[in-house]
C-alpha cells in the first residue's frame, strides 16, 4: 500500500508527505496508476535498462531524471542528431549509440524504451518496440492520428508490454490532491474547465543549417507535427476528462496564423470548445503572440474554483471579514468615497478580489515529470502496467487530435466512436463495428 | 531640568479614559456583531481590534487635553 512504502527516493518521498498520510489510501483509489510504487520496497536492490530513442531537448530532460534514479540504467540512445547524441552522452557516456532505433529495439540489453522523437514518427518506434518486446514510455501526443493512438493502444495491451505516456500532471501533487478535491464535491457542480497554454515566442529551435529546418522545427510543420494542439493541447485536455471523469461528445475549433507568417504550418493562435452531452464544456486555448495570462486550467464549480498551474483554489463565497472590521470599512467607506460625476451606470463583474488557498499549502515545487519517470522504472522492474495510466495518455491524445480535425475541418465533429476503448473511468466501452452500427 | 510629576490622581484619571475608551471600543464591537449578524464569539476574536481601537480612542482623548493644559500654562505665564 502507498501508505505504508518505504520511500527510497526524495521525491517520492516529499510527494507522499505533501500529499498526506491519511489521504494515500483515497489516492490510490482515484489516481490508481501510483500504484506504480507499491512494491518500491521489494524492487530496492533491482536495477532496470533503459534506452532512449531521440534524446533531444526533451529526451535529455527525462534522461537527467532517469540518471538520477538508483534503479535505472540509462544502456542505449538512438538518435541521428550529433549534438543531440553529444547531449546524451554528458548525461550518460557509458550509452551505447545507435544510429538507428531499429538496432537499439535489438539490443537484448535494453527493458524499456522512452521515445522521445517528433510527433510523426512516434507510431513506427513505438510498434517496433512492442514488437522487439520492449516497454514503452512514449512522448505526448503519442500518434500523429487518431488511428495510430488507437493500434499504438492495442498493440500495448496484445503485446503485454508497459505502456507509459508523457502525461506528468498525473504524477503532480498539486492535480491529484485537486481531483480528489474535485471528486470529493468540495467545489460544487463542476460546469466549465477553461484551459489555456499562452506564450510569446515563435517556437523556433536554432538551426545550424537550413536544410535541418524541418528536421528541427518539426512542430512547425504540418507533415510532423499537430502544432499546438499536440504540443500543448494534449496535457491540459486530459485535466478537463480528468475532472469531469468522462469524455466530450462534439468539438468545434478555430485556429489561425495570424502572428508568426514565418513559413510555419501550423497554427500560432487555436481555440477549440469541447462539449458533454449534460452541458458541460471544456475549452482550450492557445496563443504564442501574447504571454499575459499564461498557462491555467480553470476548473469551475458552483462552489469554487480551482486553478492547478499556480497551485490555488479559490471559494464563491469568502468568509466575511470580523463585524469590527466590516464596520471601520463602511466608516471609511463613508468618509471617503467619492460622489460619481458623469460616470458608469452600472459596474462591470469583474473577477472577485479573492486571494484563495495554496492547494498544497505551498507554491508548487514539480510538474510530476520526475515521479513520472521514476514510475516507469518501477513498472519496468516489476513488470506491471499501473492501473488507468495508458488509457488516459490514450484518451488525451485523441483529444488533442480530434480537436484539431475540427480546426481543420471548420466542422463541429461528434465523438470518433471507433475509437472509443474499454475505460471504466469515462464510461466507454470498446465500439463493436457489427452491433453498435445495427439500426 | 523640571522633574515631570506624575500623581497618583492623574494616573487614575488616565485609567478611567482608557477604560471608558475600551467600553466604547467593546460596545462599538457588540454593535457591529448584531449589525452584521456576526457569531459573538467574535466579541473574543476580534478582541485584538479591540484594544486597538481603545489606544486610537485614548489618543483621541489625549490631544485635547494636551493642547488644553499648554493653552493653560501659556495663559498663566502671560
Amino acid at each position: 500500500m502507498l501508505i505504508t512504502m518505504k520511500e527510497t527516493n526524495l521525491g517520492r518521498r516529499e510527494f507522499l508527505k505533501t500529499l498526506g498520510v491519511a489521504g494515500a489510501g483515497i489516492l490510490a483509489a482515484t489516481s490508481p496508476w501510483l500504484s506504480a510504487f507499491s512494491e518500491v520496497n521489494h524492487t530496492a536492490k533491482d536495477r532496470c535498462r533503459i534506452g532512449v530513442i531521440g534524446p533531444g531537448s526533451r529526451g535529455q530532460f527525462l534522461m537527467g531524471f532517469l540518471a538520477q534514479n538508483p534503479k535505472a540504467d540509462i544502456v542505449a540512445i538512438a538518435d541521428i542528431y550529433q549534438p543531440s547524441i553529444d547531449g546524451a552522452l554528458k548525461i550518460a557516456p557509458k550509452a551505447k549509440v545507435y544510429k538507428d532505433y531499429r538496432r537499439l529495439l535489438a539490443d537484448p540489453e535494453v527493458d524499456g524504451v522512452i521515445v522521445a522523437t517528433p510527433l510523426n514518427t512516434h507510431y513506427g518506434i513505438v510498434m517496433d518496440a512492442f514488437d522487439a518486446g520492449k516497454h514503452v514510455y512514449c512522448e505526448k501526443t503519442i500518434g500523429y492520428t487518431m488511428e495510430e493512438c488507437f493500434n499504438m493502444y492495442n498493440r500495448h495491451l496484445s503485446s503485454g508490454r508497459l505502456f507509459f505516456t508523457g502525461q506528468q500532471r498525473l504524477f503532480d501533487p498539486r492535480y491529484i490532491k485537486v481531483m480528489d478535491l474535485v471528486h470529493q464535491g468540495t467545489f460544487g457542480k463542476i460546469s466549465a474547465v477553461n484551459a489555456y497554454w499562452n506564450r510569446n515566442g515563435d517556437w523556433r529551435r536554432e538551426v545550424p543549417d537550413p536544410s535541418l529546418e524541418k528536421f528541427i522545427n518539426w512542430r512547425l510543420y504540418g507533415e510532423s507535427s499537430r502544432g499546438l494542439m499536440s504540443e500543448l493541447g494534449c496535457h491540459q485536455l486530459q485535466i478537463g476528462t480528468w475532472a469531469f471523469g468522462k469524455l466530450p461528445d462534439r468539438v468545434m475549433g478555430h485556429g489561425g496564423i495570424t502572428f508568426w507568417k514565418d513559413g510555419r504550418e501550423v497554427h500560432d493562435n487555436v481555440h477549440c470548445i469541447y462539449g458533454y452531452d449534460t452541458g458541460e464544456s471544456l475549452t482550450y486555448g492557445s496563443v504564442i503572440s501574447n504571454k499575459f495570462y499564461g498557462l491555467e486550467e480553470k476548473i469551475m464549480g458552483n462552489l469554487g474554483t480551482v486553478e492547478p498551474e499556480s497551485g490555488k483554489y479559490y471559494f464563491e463565497e469568502v468568509a466575511p471579514a470580523p463585524a469590527f472590521l466590516q464596520m471601520i470599512n463602511s466608516w471609511e467607506n463613508k468618509l471617503f468615497d467619492e460622489i460619481p460625476f458623469a460616470g458608469t451606470s452600472w459596474a462591470p463583474e469583474t473577477a472577485n478580489v479573492n486571494k484563495g488557498e495554496l492547494i498544497l499549502g505551498e507554491r508548487p515545487k514539480t510538474d510530476g515529470t520526475s515521479l513520472l519517470v521514476d514510475a516507469f522504472v518501477e513498472a519496468v522492474i516489476t513488470g506491471k502496467q499501473p492501473a488507468r495510466i495508458a488509457e488516459e495518455g490514450y484518451y488525451a491524445s485523441l483529444l488533442c487530435l480530434w480537436g484539431h480535425k475540427a480546426i481543420e475541418t471548420g466542422q463541429i465533429l461528434p465523438f470518433p466512436e471507433e475509437y472509443k476503448i474499454d475505460y471504466a473511468a469515462y464510461g466507454t466501452k470498446k465500439f463493436n463495428p457489427v452491433t453498435d452500427t445495427q439500426a | 531640568m523640571k522633574d515631570i510629576v506624575f500623581t497618583a490622581r492623574s494616573q487614575k484619571r488616565e485609567l478611567l479614559y482608557l477604560l471608558i475608551s475600551f467600553v466604547i471600543a467593546a460596545l462599538l464591537n457588540l454593535g457591529a456583531i448584531l449589525y452584521y449578524d456576526a457569531p459573538m464569539s467574535e466579541m473574543f476574536t476580534s478582541f485584538f481590534y479591540v484594544l486597538a481601537f481603545t489606544l486610537f480612542l485614548y489618543a483621541l482623548t489625549l490631544i485635547p487635553r494636551l493642547l488644553y493644559r499648554l493653552l493653560r500654562k501659556e495663559r498663566r505665564k502671560n
